[in-house]
Formats: structure tokens, C-alpha cells, sequence
């Protein structure tokens, strides 16, 4: 093993190697010094903001709808699974704290085949994730006119489509342009959402253990409290979860990366599981299995009207609309970084990370984000969407997982993680395993269009980058 | 020695005119390249893109300096934060003030402000080591009605001797002439003045022509730098010419 990568793909470019020093304050390579810049309130804001995002505003009414209020396990099932999975991406992040995230690890624990699909379909899942909050947010926009008084005629998912495409646009115009504070609006409109929720659900738990009455339909549908059906929702619902790992990928950009790593994605994950199963316990409880259902994508919307009234249904919406945006907006700024990852690794054709000087952006990478992001959200396969990126993602957990104690086991040289994962191989092992395991609970055909993913991912390696070696290196 | 900070943005085609060249040329210079990114870019993939352009006009910039006369060496840094990796450079350069490039000719003569709480000691050491033997004239300026209450810790001002019983126009004048009979005494052409009328801004702003170039002192930021930007932004931003801010290094001195 050699602790530099090697190879040349079919363009005849070699991955970029070069010697590097960390610092808490700066990275170092040979000719310039990149500044770490994210503090850790801006690291837990990246994992916060883009999970707490999409998944709570538009599954209490898909997941509540098929098992009540077993689906408050479901999201503490998706919790733990995600912790599983935080621990060791968070040993391997002190230990390379770059910026490239799971790909990084992988193809760095388990070479060249495992990294370029992962960091190929890392960006595919995103892409599948981007579309999905879309539309959610084409769903929320919809209530949003409702509730102004514009009601939509017979084909209101036409509309749906149309506003998930328009924002799609928008959101990637809006990358490639550069605006100099999306990053402290982002933080403004997490803070906000939290407070939102957390006001929301004090007056919920109030309600949901009689403290307060509010008038509910009555139902007679029962909660499912069956563990297939539970692990199947949680399958379903673990897109809530995606975003942790986004923390690794700004590692290079972080301030004393060795502690504020940990302490981002651990936290981040605690934080929002506390919310998740708290917002599905008060959703659920307000309302049975079967008006949740009939609810759909902003069933939401009807608990916060049951609640506080008008009031109640507007803050829901606002909120849901601030919650999509910021996750797509997220996503679509994650994706083009996972670009970046590979393609510095020649495993993409290296103008695929241009910049422009002009505005400083990687247009050709967000072009690549936002082209398929649009032609998906044209779909509006909410289901669908929500699945194949949770099993493209927990693919790449389970393999970070795995990528763990493969290091372990090899120790190169410049393997020194400044936090270690206590309990030895157990954590990792148990993570690997749940992250398989999740996807054996999804939908078939989502399962299908994952495997076909991957399996395309795979035929690229054979064929672009078959000589690159990166097992090993630094 | 005493070392100042050079920032150019320097993808951005910013450069540091002739005349603040030859004014350095008796200190060392660090010149520091840096360009800002926005936060959707990594700034790893700039510096795989632009290192080799930034680097190789770094370089020239550096033999420049050293051709004006002083040691000079370059880093190159990409950020999401201006500021801060100004203050960071400058600490691990130890550099002892940086300068706002902005357009000069040959300097001839520099305004040095004592306005406000600076360090009045380490601006007077770093105004020497500037002029060295040249020819190079120095107009002191102070604002009055713009200074703290005493402070024991100002040396200039505790040189003169008197602090304690003049009025506050006494104390300025004061504070004045024993920095002015310092730079003398080290071989300086050094004239005064203090102005008592108007915001001490406008004030410095309005003693500016006839000068090439002003120094002036660190400030903590306050509310007002908050609102309108850093102090020193604004002075050159309003006299166009050159500014060299001189690090406020007490606190740290305290601290050590």
C-alpha cells in the first residue's frame, strides 16, 4: 500500500496528490492555505439544517397515515440507525479532516470500485433527495394558495409538478450566482423552524396528555405496533435523517475540526430525533391513522389547524415551505461538492469541478445537480423519490461503516483520529449492519431503481477509471 | 525587524502601487494573496484551479518588494473570511502593522493619527522603522476632544508629564508635541497638528491632502466600525491613497 493515490483514468488525468497539513485554524498544502472558517454552531446548523428540513413536514401524514402512532418508533428506530452510523463517520472525519465526506472515506478504506460508486451515487441520491423535498414544497405551495383563496382546479398535481420544477430552476440559478449570505440566511431560517417546532409541539404534548382539550375528529382506526411495519416506515422515512454526513463533507473548512466534528454530527442527529418523534407522537395523536391518510404530503397542515386553528395551519405552511426550500437548497449545494469530490480524484472528467471567476461558483457541478433534480421533480413520485435516496445514502453508510474497521485493521501511517469510537468494533459493525438491513424494508421498486443506480456507477468505473488507485492514500 | 502585511486580492487583478513599494522598502514585507469564495465553494477546488496563477503573480509581487529594498516573502490563502484570516496570518507573520493598498506616486510626506485610544508607542516605533533615513516627512495628527479619559498606560502621553492637572485641549496639544519631539530626536521632519472642530473622521479625512500615505492605529472594533465598516476601510476608502493600521498588540502583551 502506498499512501499516495495513482492511476490514470481514460482522459488521462491522475488524481490530485498532494502533501497536507492540518492546523486547527488552517489547512496547508504546498503552495496556499485554505481557511477553516465553520465554527460549531455552523456545523450543527449544516447537519441540523438539512435534515430537519423536508421529512418532518411532509411523512407524519404518509407514515402516521399506515401505522399511527408506531411511527414515532419508526423515526427513534431511524434516530439510532443514524447514531450508528454518526460515530464512525465522525472518528474517520478527525482522522481526515478534508472536505469529501463519505466518498472520501470509502474509497480511501475500501478503494477505487467502492469509492466511485459511492461517490458517484452519493450524488445520485442527492439528486433523488433535492426532487423529493421539491416536491414537497410543490405540495406545500399548493395548501399555501388554498388557504389565500386560490383553489386549484381538477389536476392539482400538474401544478404541484410545475411549482417543483420552477424552484428547481431557481434554486440552482441561485448557486451559480453566488449569493454572498445564503449561507447566514440558511442558519436564520434553521432557528427559526426550530422555534417554530418546538412552541408547536410544547402546545401539543400539552393537548396529547389532556392538559389542554382541543376538539379532534374521532377515528377508529388503531396504531400498528408491529415490527415489520415499523422497520418498513422507518425505511421510508429515513431521508429525514440524511444530512449528518454533509457535515463531513465541509471537514476541511472547519474550525479545531477534532473536537467541533463529533460534537456537529452527534448533536445534530440527538437534536432533531428528539423533534421527529416528538412531532409524530403529537400528529399522531391528534388525529387517527385514517384522516392522516387522507391528509397526504400536508397532513401537517390539518394537526396545526386542529391545534391552534388558522393560525395554527398558517405557521404549519410557512414553516413547511422555509423547511423544503432550505433542504433542497442544501442538497443541491451538498451535490455539487460530492462532484467535486470525485472529480478530483479523476474519477469524473476534472472539468466537471470548474469554477467561474466571475461569480467564484462550480457552475459545470451544479448544472449536473440541477438538470436531473428537475427532470425527477417533474415525477412528483414523493414515495418513490424519499426511498431510492435513503437507499442510496444508507449504502454509503453501511460502506463508511465497514470503511472504519477496514482502516483499523490496516492502520496506514497517517491514521491518527483525534476521537475514536469507544466499544472497538461494535458501534461500527451494528451500523453497517442496520444500514444493510433498513434497505431489505423498502419498497421493491425502489429497491430496484437503487440497484440499478449503483450498478450503472459500477459499469462507469470499468470503464473511465479502472486504473485509478486510491486505497490507502491520504 | 519590523514586518508589514501586504493583503492583494489577488485574482482579482488587485496590485500595490509604486509608491507604496518604495515607501516599505525599509521594513519586510509579507505579501498576502488571498481571494474569497463563496460559501457554495469549496475552497480547496479554487486553489486546484487558480493556485499556479495566483501563485506565480504572488511571486512577482514579492520580487518587486525586494527590489524596493526590504526582505519580502508571499503565502496565498483561500477563505470564506476575509477578516479573519487577516488576523491570522498576521499573528503567525508577526507582523507588527498591514496596509490598505490604495494609489499613490512617490510618497513624500505621511499623516500619522494619534486620534482615540492607540497605541501611541508602538505607532511612534513603527513610523521610525518606516522613514528610516529618508526623506520622507511626517505630519502627526490628533483629533482632540476624541481622546479617553488618561490613561496611565498611553507612553506618549505620560512622557509629557502633565496629564494630570491640564485641561483636555492641554493634554492633546501636549501628547502632541512630546511624540513630535521623539521623531525629531530619531533625525524625523515632523510637523503637527490638532484639530478641534468637527468628528475626528472628517477631521483626518480633511488633513489629508499634501500627504501621500496615513498611518494610524488598530481601534477595538466598535458599535460605529460595526455600522459603517472598519475605521481604516473607511480612511481609505475616503483619502484613495495607501493606509498603513498598525496592530494593536497591548492585550496581547498583557496576556503573555
Amino acid at each position: 500500500m502506498t499512501d499516495e493515490p495513482r492511476g490514470r483514468n481514460l482522459d488521462g488525468d491522475a488524481p490530485v496528490a498532494e502533501r497536507v497539513v492540518e492546523t486547527e485554524e488552517a489547512t496547508i498544502t504546498e503552495g496556499a492555505e485554505l481557511e477553516r472558517t465553520i465554527g460549531l454552531s455552523g456545523g450543527l446548523a449544516i447537519g441540523i439544517g438539512t435534515m430537519i428540513g423536508a421529512g418532518i413536514f411532509v411523512f407524519p401524514g404518509l407514515a402516521g397515515g399506515e401505522i399511527g402512532t408506531a411511527a414515532a418508533a419508526s423515526f427513534a428506530v431511524g434516530g439510532v440507525i443514524a447514531l450508528l452510523v454518526a460515530l464512525p463517520t465522525s472518528e474517520l472525519a478527525t482522522a481526515m479532516p478534508r472536505s469529501g465526506g463519505g466518498y472520501y472515506f470509502v474509497s480511501r478504506g475500501l478503494g477505487t470500485l467502492a469509492g466511485t460508486v459511492i461517490g458517484l451515487s452519493l450524488w445520485l441520491g442527492l439528486v433523488f433527495a433535492t426532487a423529493f423535498y421539491l416536491v414537497g414544497l410543490g405540495f406545500y405551495a399548493l395548501d399555501a394558495l388554498a388557504q389565500i383563496g386560490l383553489t386549484v382546479g381538477a389536476e392539482p398535481g400538474g401544478i404541484v409538478s410545475a411549482i417543483a420544477v420552477l424552484a428547481g430552476v431557481a434554486f440552482t440559478v441561485l448557486n451559480v450566482t453566488g449569493t454572498e449570505n445564503a449561507a447566514k440566511l440558511q442558519n436564520g431560517i434553521v432557528a427559526l423552524l426550530l422555534s417554530m417546532l418546538v412552541a408547536f409541539l410544547g402546545f401539543g404534548l400539552l393537548e396529547a396528555f389532556g392538559v389542554v382539550a382541543v376538539d379532534t375528529p374521532p377515528g377508529e382506526a388503531a396504531d400498528v405496533w408491529e415490527a415489520v411495519p415499523i422497520l418498513s416506515v422507518a425505511a421510508l422515512v429515513f431521508t429525514s435523517y440524511l444530512g449528518f454526513a454533509q457535515v463531513a463533507t465541509v471537514a476541511g473548512e472547519m474550525k479545531d475540526p477534532g473536537r467541533n466534528l463529533p460534537l456537529a454530527m452527534v448533536g445534530s442527529v440527538l437534536i432533531v430525533t428528539v423533534l421527529y418523534v416528538l412531532t409524530i407522537f403529537v400528529a399522531t395523536s391528534v388525529f387517527q391513522r385514517n384522516a392522516l391518510l387522507a391528509a397526504g404530503e400536508t397532513a401537517m397542515v390539518e394537526v396545526g389547524r386542529a391545534l391552534l386553528g388558522p393560525a395554527g395551519a398558517l405557521v404549519i405552511i410557512a414553516g413547511g415551505l422555509l423547511a423544503t426550500m432550505s433542504s433542497a437548497n442544501a442538497s443541491i449545494l451538498s451535490t455539487s461538492r460530492a462532484i467535486y469530490g470525485v472529480s478530483k480524484d479523476a474519477l469524473l472528467p476534472r472539468r466537471a469541478s470548474r469554477i467561474n471567476l466571475r461569480y467564484g461558483t462550480p457552475h459545470v457541478a451544479l448544472g449536473m445537480a440541477g438538470g436531473p433534480v428537475i427532470v425527477l421533480a417533474a415525477t412528483r413520485q414523493v414515495q418513490l423519490l424519499a426511498e431510492v435516496a435513503s437507499f442510496l445514502h444508507l449504502v454509503m453508510y453501511g460502506l463508511m461503516c465497514v470503511a472504519l474497521v477496514a482502516i483499523r485493521r490496516d492502520r496506514p501511517e497517517w491514521y491518527d483520529p483525534e476521537f475514536v469510537v469507544p466499544g472497538g468494533p461494535v458501534v461500527p459493525v451494528l451500523g453497517a449492519l442496520a444500514s444493510f438491513g433498513l434497505i431489505a424494508f423498502m419498497n421493491r421498486l425502489s429497491i430496484a431503481v437503487g440497484t440499478a443506480v449503483i450498478a450503472v456507477t459500477a459499469g462507469w468505473y470499468f470503464y473511465y477509471a479502472r486504473d485509478v488507485e486510491l486505497k490507502g492514500a491520504l | 525587524m519590523t514586518r508589514v502585511l501586504v493583503p492583494v486580492a489577488v485574482l482579482e487583478g488587485e496590485s500595490v502601487s509604486p509608491g507604496l513599494m518604495s515607501l516599505l522598502g525599509g521594513v519586510d514585507v509579507t505579501v498576502l494573496g488571498y481571494h474569497v469564495l463563496p460559501e457554495q465553494t469549496p475552497p480547496d477546488q479554487a486553489r486546484l484551479q487558480f493556485e499556479e496563477r495566483a501563485t506565480s503573480a504572488l511571486e512577482d509581487l514579492s520580487q518587486e518588494f525586494r527590489a524596493a529594498g526590504g526582505a519580502a516573502d508571499h503565502r496565498l490563502v483561500f477563505t470564506h473570511d476575509r477578516e479573519q484570516t487577516f488576523d491570522r496570518v498576521a499573528d503567525e507573520a508577526e507582523a507588527d502593522a498591514f496596509a490598505v493598498p490604495g494609489t499613490t506616486g512617490d510618497v513624500d510626506r505621511v499623516l500619522v493619527s494619534l486620534s482615540g485610544d492607540v497605541d501611541v508607542d508602538s505607532l511612534l516605533s513603527f513610523v521610525e522603522a518606516l522613514v528610516g533615513g529618508r526623506d520622507i516627512g511626517v505630519t502627526l495628527f490628533l483629533a482632540g476632544g476624541d481622546a479617553p479619559p488618561t490613561a496611565p498606560s498611553d507612553g506618549a502621553a505620560a512622557d509629557a508629564g502633565d496629564g494630570a492637572t491640564a485641561d483636555a485641549g492641554d493634554d492633546d496639544a501636549a501628547r502632541l508635541a512630546a511624540a513630535a519631539d521623539r521623531l525629531s530626536e530619531a533625525g524625523i521632519d515632523a510637523d503637527t497638528t490638532l484639530a478641534t472642530e468637527g468628528s475626528p473622521f472628517d477631521a483626518l479625512i480633511d488633513a489629508v491632502p499634501g500627504h501621500d500615505a496615513v498611518v494610524m492605529g488598530e481601534r477595538a472594533p466598535s458599535f460605529r466600525s460595526l455600522v459603517f465598516g472598519d475605521e481604516s476601510g473607511r480612511i481609505a476608502a475616503a483619502s484613495v491613497g495607501p493606509v498603513l493600521v498598525v496592530r494593536d498588540r497591548r492585550d496581547a502583551e498583557k496576556e503573555a
